[in-house]
This record gives structure tokens, C-alpha cells and sequence, in this order.
């Protein structure tokens, strides 16, 4: 390492000041005064009293509020975990393949990706249209290889409503960790593979062994965006079910239920920057609990250099 | 057929069965993923109607009326050109200072450096949305609602966090023997930096820009409460016109964002060539 | 299908504004004051230049900048301006709680008799609308009123000779025998959490009857009362008549279906004839009031009042925008309001035209609250947000009625004392 001059420091302040300044002026600060926002009474829009954990009390523990914060949290977690299972796994394993570059590779690539340029406004009313009860290609298709059983409301009933989202997501969004893994495997050095070969190693082995392991840092990355993008979830339910987590709750996740409280929907709900507020510091301290304490945990599993 | 490591040297054989299993896997999952996007362009050619009369089939005609559409009832090549501005800006501001920043949180060890990875990491962990309003009113005070520089700088916050996290993750997996070397032969911090570290972090900054660029050039939501003045609207935000209270112009919508995806999906298949060639050139030793 | 704007004129009609804007030229003329509007009802940009056009060829130093809004995030951007100190001088917004949750922010002019006489032009419910409870003020004028029922498809029912039905169990025989000949009786579904509640409001009304909403209103009732629990039952007997997988048919799915001649009926409201004419001109379609619970009953319409125009109260431009305000209230407005945009207006003495916006205000004589928007939207949980994922669950078979309706009753009482038990 260097020594540690001034010229070196500099260097580095020099390298963090501008994403310091614009981070800090344009996220954190207009962050911490939403936050602030929490320990207020509202009277209408405008702010009122401070109240102190009034709102938290609410959100948490007040009725239904609470039923409806928690019941949001737990689809949050499912949607993570269904993510970390269908989008990812996924996602690796179309990786782990491309890296074979067989013929058509690059082909596939693309093919993969093209789905994540796509705006969600698009993604979602597409798949509203093939999941649609009445014409939906996904119905007519069971109904035509004698599923009939298996057609269902698919965005409809509250057990496979948050199911079908959560996969619409999973297509739309694979090719980002996709790419991800297959940048994190292209760094493996060529030596490490060979010798793994030449000991015999089969593809399952050479991909525990050798590969999982060695793209540790990649998945590091993959799993802290999901779990901060399953816990901010919004776009997809908004677009497929609404913003009121249709049907009854059954897609209502943290993101919505946040923006609904702060802004109402246009057709049922009031708006409630307290409340709203205090949700969004109960988010933001969930997820920086868990991220802390996995980008540690997962960052020792790395491999040191 | 034999399986290749990157560089087409062939390891280790797999039996035919299993490369067409693979091939059949691979050719499965493309057809899903391109199949609805044909649907995609099909309905763009459709009517509302004619989307929910006959979802699946050609359109009727393949006359482009939606387009015509949109070019009559939008200034879609002034919206067009926002949108490149407001997203080239922004992504290339996230990339230079971004990598700056990754740089130094990947490459030395300094007194609060886990501090200041965590900082950026907790701008990553509440969506902006959350914080509009004073967002808007610091904006304001800055005088830049209803500027372009305005939505520039709150995309480039907002997407720093997430380039910061990925680019330091793949910064700090290149080993430190190349630097060490280069600095024995006496070369300079950013000289290490410029010629022999930031080459080999191509893909990932890739990734970090597609990954903001994608959501930037799609989004409607600041652009909708920051920006009023139609000159300055971007594309995705003048297609909302075509969403009413009761009954949206989907025909209109699916025609419009398409064609708007197209240039990302031009300079995606450009880009995409750093990560299969990448495994040669990147490759380490 | 939509009718083409073509841009240019859209943009001269709209006023020196846009253009001068978009040239950068700013107009000269010292005297001149623009006026910023901003709506979510984006698609009606064309009549509003209409309408702004008769008021500027009696006031010429008045222009126009109208600003439509998605109409989802349209409460987003108008309540972050507003917060700021910014947003239009002229504001469309919601009635009822969603008017006040702005009025009481302070963020909205008071309107007073002395300001804009015109008030008398209206009805006190209308102005009930658009009052905040607190400080009894009205903070806009009413723009529109309207009228929950059922839509039919004429062609579709004579052609399968069935008559329009008049008491529940002529709707229920009608719905039979649509069925019976493979037609689709009802095209709504529940995948859209408002047209849930509109559904609900819509046929239940005339069930539960006037008398338990006053009750309702005097804290005399709660949602648990068995007049609405019984309504509220009626309603699992429509589920065989709509269309297959209905919990999954969102609103633009119904729209299509009811569009296209597929299916019968549509429950729905006012606000859709122009909505549907806008798609489809030629359709055959009639309005009519959800059917009576036995025959001679009265079949009773849910009326409500959409929204209304307020002018800001940071606006630097007051006078300008109470001069519009006072406009918005003549019955010279309202005659042209009505016929360009397919709504009723509240102005008293308005001529409606339109045949069936006629038979519309004709219903109107027979009519009660759409009684969770008008009475129980002011305080969260909204009893709508309630019911709405109440009627979801009802129907899709997740709860009984009374379960329902204690949820919706529960919700309420957190913030209303007369629903709170012993």
C-alpha cells in the first residue's frame, strides 16, 4: 500500500467529493426532511404539531394500519424470496451456459436483455393482456392442451395474484442479474477453469467448486439490489393491480402502500404525509439493518485477493 | 460440438445430448422472452379495440396510425431529444463520478472508507419518490424546477448509489498485484488508475449505466411533478397524455414506448459486445 | 376511435402561452395575465380551449396555460407544488375529503357570495361538495355531478328479447337469459379497486333504500346494519352473470367487452357515456337506474359531484382567477361545459341537449348520496379503501357480507364515535 501522505489523501478526497456533494444534496438531505415529517400531526397537507411517535404508533400498531403495514412486509419478503429463486436462479444458470458460448450465444444474449429496456407501462398492460381471465393466450393455451381446471383469474384471486406479479417481474427483469453473473464469471481466470477440467470436473462440480464461489462478489451485488428492490417494490403491482394491491390487499406491498398513504389514490384514499412518512422510515430501517449486516456477511464469504 | 471456455479453446467436451439440451434450454428461453415483445410491436399497429378484441393475432393493417398519432398530438421529436439529453447527461455524469468515487472505496484503505460505502449505500435504500417533496422545494429554491439541469442532477443522485455499490463490488475483485507492479515502475495514482484499472472495469460500467439508464429513459414520474413547460418534456412523459381518467390509448402507448425503447435497445446491442469479448480481453493473467 | 387534434390549432387556441413559451418570445403586451390551470383530465384539452375562448373574447387581457396531468399522479404533482408554494392559479380537484385535505392545508382561496355571487347558482349539496366542514367556506365550484346506474346494449337485449329490467328480479331473469343464449349479462369485474365500489354504491342503493342512509348519516347506523348487509348478499347473485374470471377483469377489460357488443350491461357511471361515445360512436347504448328491489319500490340513483374548479390561494394573479371562477359558474359555461364534454353540470338553469344526459338529470329527481364518497372519504381508512377491498373479498368469495361490513364499520369507528360499539 501507499504510504499515507497528504498528496494521497487529496487524491482520494478529490475521487469522493463530487458524488459526496451530489448525494448528499439531492438524496440524503431531502431524505432525512421527509423523515422528519414522521414525528409530525397533519392537518390536511400542511404540517401541523409535533407529535412524537404518534405516527409510528399508527402505522404500526393502530388499526387497520398495522394490519395493513404488516400484511404489505410479509409480501415484500415473499417477493424476495420468489425473486431470489425464479429471477436469479434463473439468471445464473443462463449465465453459467452462456459462458459456454456455444453457437447463438450472442443471439441469446440479447434475447434475454431486451425485456429489461422495456418500460414496466408496457411490460405490465402486455401481461395483463396474457394473464387476462376472459382472452388471455395463458388461459386459452391451458384450455387448449385440456387444462381447463388450471385456467384461473390469474391477477384476480388473492393466491395467485402477487405469484403472477412477482413472475411478470422476474421475466422483465432477469437479463439485469443475468448479466451480472455472466460479467462476475468472465473475471475468472482461464488457468482456474482449465485446472478444474484437467482434474475432471463435470459442469456441476466446476460450477459449486470453482464458479459459485468465485463469483461471490457478483452475488453479493445481486442479492443486496433484490432485497433493496423487493423492498421498494412498486412499479410492476402498480401497473398490473393498481395502487390499492388489488384484490383486497393481496398485492400490497411496502412502495404502494407508502405512496398511497403519502398521495392517495385518485379514487378512494386521503393523503397522510405523517403516516406516509413513518412508513418510510420503518422501510428505510429494515432495509439498512439487513443490507448492513449481509454486505458484511457476504463480503467476508468473498474471496480475499 | 464442444463446450468452449471464452476464449474457443475447448476444456472439456460435453456429450452432444447434453449440448442440445443446453441449445434447447437456451432457445426456450429466448422465445419467451421475445414472444410477448412480438405482441408488443404487433399491438402498436392495433387500436384499443382491436388490443382487446384479438390480443394475439396480426393487426388488421400494419399501417402505422398510431404513430401518426403520436406524431400529430405530440412534439415527439422535440420530446425524443429531451429524453437523449436528459439521459446521456445523467448516466454519463453517474458513470465518470460514480467510478471516481467506486475507485477510491475499492482500491485504498482509508479511515471511514466502510463509512462512506454505507453512506452511498443508504441513498440506495429509499426511493427517491419518497422524498419529492423536498426535493422539490430545495429545487425550487435552487431555481431549477422546470429545468432540464434539475431532472439531470436528481437522476444523477439517484442513480449514484446503485453505480457506486456495483462498481466498487467488481472494482475490488481485480487483483492488486497489476497496481502494485505499475507503482514499482513509478507510475501515477491516476496514471494506475486511467490506464490500467479502469480498462478492465468496462463491463461493470457497462452494467452500472445500463442498469440506470434503462429506468431513467422510461421514467415519467419526476419529469411529470418537475417539469411543466412542453419544451422540455421528456418522451415517456409526453406519452402520458394518451393515458385519460377512464380509458387509456394503449394502441397509442404500446407504438410509442416501443419505438422509444428502440435506441437504448440499439446501444445495448452495441455494448453487449464487452462482455463475450470482454472475456479475453478482460480476463486477468 | 379518439378524435385527432391536430397540434398547431390545439396549441393557437390554447393561447399565446404555449407557443410564446415555446419560442422563447415573451408577449409584450404589459396588461396581458396568463392563467395556469392545471386538471388530470388531459383528454378534454380541446373543449377546455373552447371553453377558455369564451371567456377570453369578453376578457382579451386573459390568457391560458393549460396543464394536463396523468391522472394517477395528478394528486402527486399538484400537492408537492402547492407545498412549495408553486402550482396553478386555477386548480381542478376532487370534492369532498379530497377537497379538504387541501382547503385545510390552506392551500385554496375561500370562496364567499361577496367574491363569486354565482354561488348562488348552485345547489347545496353541490356546494356541500366542495365545502370544508370545518369553517363551513366553499373553496370551488362544482363542475360536474353525476349519476351511478346501468348501462344496456339495446341491440343486444332486443335481439335476445329481453326487456330492460326495472325490479332485481327482472335483472336476475334478464341476466338468465342473456346467459342462455351465450351473451355475457354483466361486463364488470373487480380487478380495478374503484369500479368495485362503484358496482357496490351503484346496486345497492336502491336496496338499502334512502331511509338507512339518512340513519347512516345520524350516526342512527352503522354499515352492520342488516338493510346493508342484506344489500350487500344481493350482490353474490350477479356472480354467475359476470363475465368468467371476473376478479381478474379489470376496468378496461369491461369497457371492451361492454364496447364490443359481448357483453349486456355495465354497471357503471355518467362519467362513462363520454368516455364510451369517445370509443365508440355507433354503440347502441342507454342509460337506466339500478332496478328497484320489488316492484313500485322507487329505484333510487347514487348521485355524486365530481370535483370542482379553486383557485390558489398563494396565486398572484387572484383577481384574474376569481373573474374565471365566477365564468365557470354562469349558465352560459355550464350549457357549453354539458354539451362539449358529455357531463352534467351543476349550474342551475342549464339546457341539456343531449338526449340521454337528459334522461340522466331526469333520474337525478329520484336519487340519494353515493353514500361512502359523500359521507365517509374524509378521514383515513376511507370508508371506499374499505368497502372497496370489502366488495373484492365478497366477491370473490373470501368473506360474507357481514364481514364486510363489520371491516368497513370497524375502519370507520376508529375516527367516528357514532359507529363505536357500547
Amino acid at each position: 500500500m501507499l504510504q499515507n501522505d497528504l498528496g494521497r489523501k487529496l487524491w482520494i478526497a478529490a475521487l469522493l467529493a463530487p458524488a459526496l456533494v451530489i448525494v448528499l444534496l439531492f438524496v440524503i438531505v431531502p431524505i432525512a426532511s421527509a423523515f422528519l415529517y414522521a414525528f409530525y400531526s397533519w392537518r390536511g397537507l400542511a404540517r401541523a404539531d409535533f407529535i412524537g411517535l404518534e405516527n409510528f404508533r399508527l402505522v404500526l400498531f393502530g388499526e387497520p394500519f398495522g394490519t395493513w403495514t404488516f400484511n404489505a412486509l410479509r409480501n415484500n419478503l415473499i417477493v424476495f424470496t420468489s425473486l431470489m429463486v425464479v429471477q436469479n436462479g434463473t439468471a445464473f444458470l443462463i449465465a453459467f451456459v452462456l459462458l459456454k458460448s456455444l453457437p447463438g450465444h450472442r443471439f441469446h444474449q440479447v434475447a434475454i436483455f431486451l425485456p429489461v429496456i422495456l418500460s414496466s407501462v408496457i411490460v405490465g398492460a402486455m401481461w395483463k393482456l396474457f394473464l387476462n381471465p376472459f382472452f388471455g393466450l395463458v388461459n386459452q393455451g391451458l384450455i387448449a392442451v385440456g387444462l381447463q381446471s388450471w385456467a384461473q383469474p390469474w391477477l384476480g384471486q388473492p393466491q395467485t395474484a402477487l405469484g403472477s406479479i412477482i413472475f411478470v417481474n422476474a421475466w422483465h427483469w432477469v437479463g439485469f442479474p443475468a448479466l451480472l453473473f455472466l460479467a462476475g464469471m468472465q473475471r475468472i481466470s482461464k488457468d482456474v477453469i482449465d485446472a478444474a477440467r484437467l482434474d475432471g470436473a463435470g459442469d456441476m462440480a466446476l460450477m459449486r467448486h470453482v464458479i459459485w464461489p468465485l463469483v461471490a462478489p457478483a452475488t453479493t451485488v445481486v442479492v443486496i439490489l433484490t432485497f433493496i428492490g423487493s423492498m421498494n417494490w412498486f412499479e410492476m403491482p402498480f401497473v398490473m393491480a393498481g395502487i390499492d394491491g388489488t384484490p383486497a390487499g393481496a398485492t400490497d406491498v411496502l412502495g404502494l402502500y407508502f405512496y398511497r398513504t403519502a398521495f392517495g389514490s385518485a379514487t378512494g384514499g386521503l393523503q397522510d404525509f405523517g403516516r406516509a412518512s413513518a412508513l418510510a422510515v420503518l422501510m428505510f430501517l429494515v432495509i439498512a439493518i439487513v443490507s448492513v449486516f449481509w454486505t458484511r456477511a457476504l463480503r467476508r464469504r468473498e474471496l480475499p485477493e | 460440438m464442444s463446450a468452449a471456455i471464452p476464449d474457443g479453446r475447448p476444456v472439456a467436451a460435453d456429450g452432444p445430448i447434453k449440448v442440445w439440451m443446453i441449445q434447447a434450454f437456451l432457445i426456450f428461453n429466448s422465445i419467451l422472452m421475445l414472444y410477448p415483445i412480438v405482441i408488443v410491436v404487433l399491438s402498436g399497429f392495433k387500436s384499443t379495440a382491436e388490443i382487446y378484441s384479438t390480443p394475439f393475432s396480426l393487426p388488421a393493417s400494419f399501417e402505422p396510425k398510431n404513430l401518426v398519432t403520436i406524431w400529430e398530438q405530440t412534439r415527439f421529436p422535440r420530446y425524443l431529444l429531451n429524453s437523449l439529453i436528459v439521459t446521456v447527461s445523467s448516466v454519463t455524469t453517474i458513470l465518470v463520478v460514480g467510478t471516481l468515487a467506486a475507485y477510491a472505496l475499492a482500491r485504498y484503505r482509508f479511515r471511514g472508507n466502510e463509512l462512506i460505502y454505507l453512506f452511498f449505500l443508504s441513498g440506495l435504500m429509499v426511493p427517491l419518490k419518497l422524498a419529492i417533496i423536498p426535493l422539490f422545494i430545495q429545487l425550487t429554491s435552487l431555481g431549477l424546477i422546470d429545468t432540464q439541469l434539475g431532472l439531470i442532477l436528481v437522476y444523477t443522485a439517484m442513480g449514484l448509489p446503485s453505480a457506486i455499490f456495483i462498481l466498487t463490488g467488481f472494482l475490488r475483485t481485480l487483483p492488486f498485484e497489476l497496481e502494485e507492479s505499475a507503482r514499482i515502475d513509478g507510475a501515477s495514482e491516476g496514471r494506475i488508475m486511467w490506464s490500467i484499472m479502469l480498462p478492465l472495469a468496462r463491463p461493470a460500467m457497462v452494467i452500472a449505466g445500463i442498469h440506470n439508464a434503462v429506468p431513467i429513459w422510461n421514467d415519467f414520474f419526476f419529469p411529470l411533478v418537475m417539469v411543466q413547460t412542453d419544451r422540455l418534456k421528456t418522451l415517456p412523459q409526453g406519452l402520458t397524455i394518451f393515458m385519460g381518467e377512464y380509458n387509456t390509448e394503449w394502441g397509442v402507448l404500446f407504438a410509442g414506448l416501443t419505438l422509444a425503447a428502440l435506441p437504448i435497445t440499439i446501444v445495448y446491442m452495441a455494448l453487449s459486445r464487452q462482455f463475450i469479448s470482454g472475456l479475453t480481453h478482460g480476463a486477468v493473467k | 376511435m379518439t378524435h385527432t387534434i391536430n397540434r398547431r390549432t390545439a396549441l393557437t387556441a390554447l393561447g399565446a402561452a404555449g407557443a410564446a413559451l415555446a419560442t422563447g418570445i415573451r408577449p409584450a403586451a404589459a396588461q396581458s395575465t396568463e392563467l395556469s390551470f392545471w386538471t388530470w383530465r388531459q383528454e378534454d384539452r380541446t373543449q377546455y380551449a373552447e371553453l377558455f375562448g369564451m371567456f377570453t373574447r369578453d376578457n382579451p387581457g386573459i390568457r391560458f396555460a393549460f396543464q394536463g396531468f396523468e391522472p394517477q399522479n395528478y394528486g402527486t404533482a399538484l400537492s408537492t407544488a402547492l407545498a412549495a408554494g408553486r402550482g396553478p392559479d386555477v386548480i381542478h380537484i376532487r370534492a369532498y375529503g379530497g377537497l379538504e385535505q387541501f382547503s385545510k392545508a390552506g392551500y385554496l382561496e375561500p370562496l364567499s357570495p361577496q367574491t363569486v355571487p354565482e354561488l348562488a347558482n348552485y345547489t347545496p349539496s353541490a356546494l356541500a361538495s366542495v365545502t370544508d366542514r370545518s369553517d363551513r367556506k366553499p373553496y370551488a365550484v362544482p363542475f360536474a355531478s353525476q349519476t351511478l346506474g346501468i348501462f344496456y346494449n339495446r341491440d343486444v337485449l332486443s335481439r335476445n328479447g329481453v326487456q330492460p329490467p326495472e325490479t332485481w328480479d327482472q335483472l336476475i331473469a334478464a341476466c338468465k337469459a342473456l346467459k342462455d343464449k351465450g351473451v355475457i349479462p354483466l361486463a364488470n369485474g373487480m380487478a380495478t379497486a374503484f369500479m368495485a365500489e362503484i358496482f357496490t354504491a351503484a346496486l345497492t342503493l336502491p336496496l338499502h333504500g334512502k331511509a338507512f342512509n339518512d340513519d347512516l348519516v345520524a350516526g342512527k347506523a352503522t354499515f352492520e346494519d342488516p338493510r346493508y348487509v342484506g344489500a350487500l348478499a344481493k350482490l353474490l347473485e350477479l356472480r354467475e352473470y359476470m363475465p368468467p374470471g371476473f376478479t381478474g377483469i379489470d376496468y378496461p377489460t369491461m369497457q371492451q367487452l361492454f364496447l364490443s357488443g359481448r357483453a349486456a350491461m355495465f354497471v357503471g357511471g355518467s362519467f362513462e357515456i363520454a368516455n364510451f361515445r369517445r370509443q365508440n360512436a355507433n354503440l347502441p347504448m342507454e342509460f337506466m337506474a339500478p332496478p328497484a328491489p320489488t316492484a313500485g319500490a322507487p329505484r333510487l340513483v347514487p348521485v355524486f359531484y365530481d370535483g370542482g374548479y379553486a383557485v390558489n390561494a398563494k396565486s398572484d394573479k387572484k383577481e384574474a382567477a376569481l373573474k374565471l371562477i365566477r365564468f365557470f359558474s354562469t349558465p352560459a359555461f355550464g350549457n357549453k361545459f354539458t354539451e362539449l364534454l358529455g357531463n352534467i353540470s351543476p349550474i342551475a338553469g342549464v339546457r341539456i341537449a343531449d338526449p340521454m344526459l337528459a334522461r340522466v338529470a331526469e333520474l337525478n329527481k329520484t336519487s340519494g348520496d353515493h353514500i361512502t364518497l359523500v359521507h365517509f372519504r374524509y378521514q383515513s381508512p376511507t370508508g371506499s379503501e374499505l368497502l372497496t377491498a370489502g366488495v373484492q373479498k365478497l366477491m370473490g368469495g373470501s368473506a360474507t357480507p357481514a364481514q364486510v361490513a363489520k371491516e368497513v364499520t370497524d375502519g370507520i369507528a376508529t375516527y367516528h364515535a357514532p359507529f363505536r360499539r357500547g
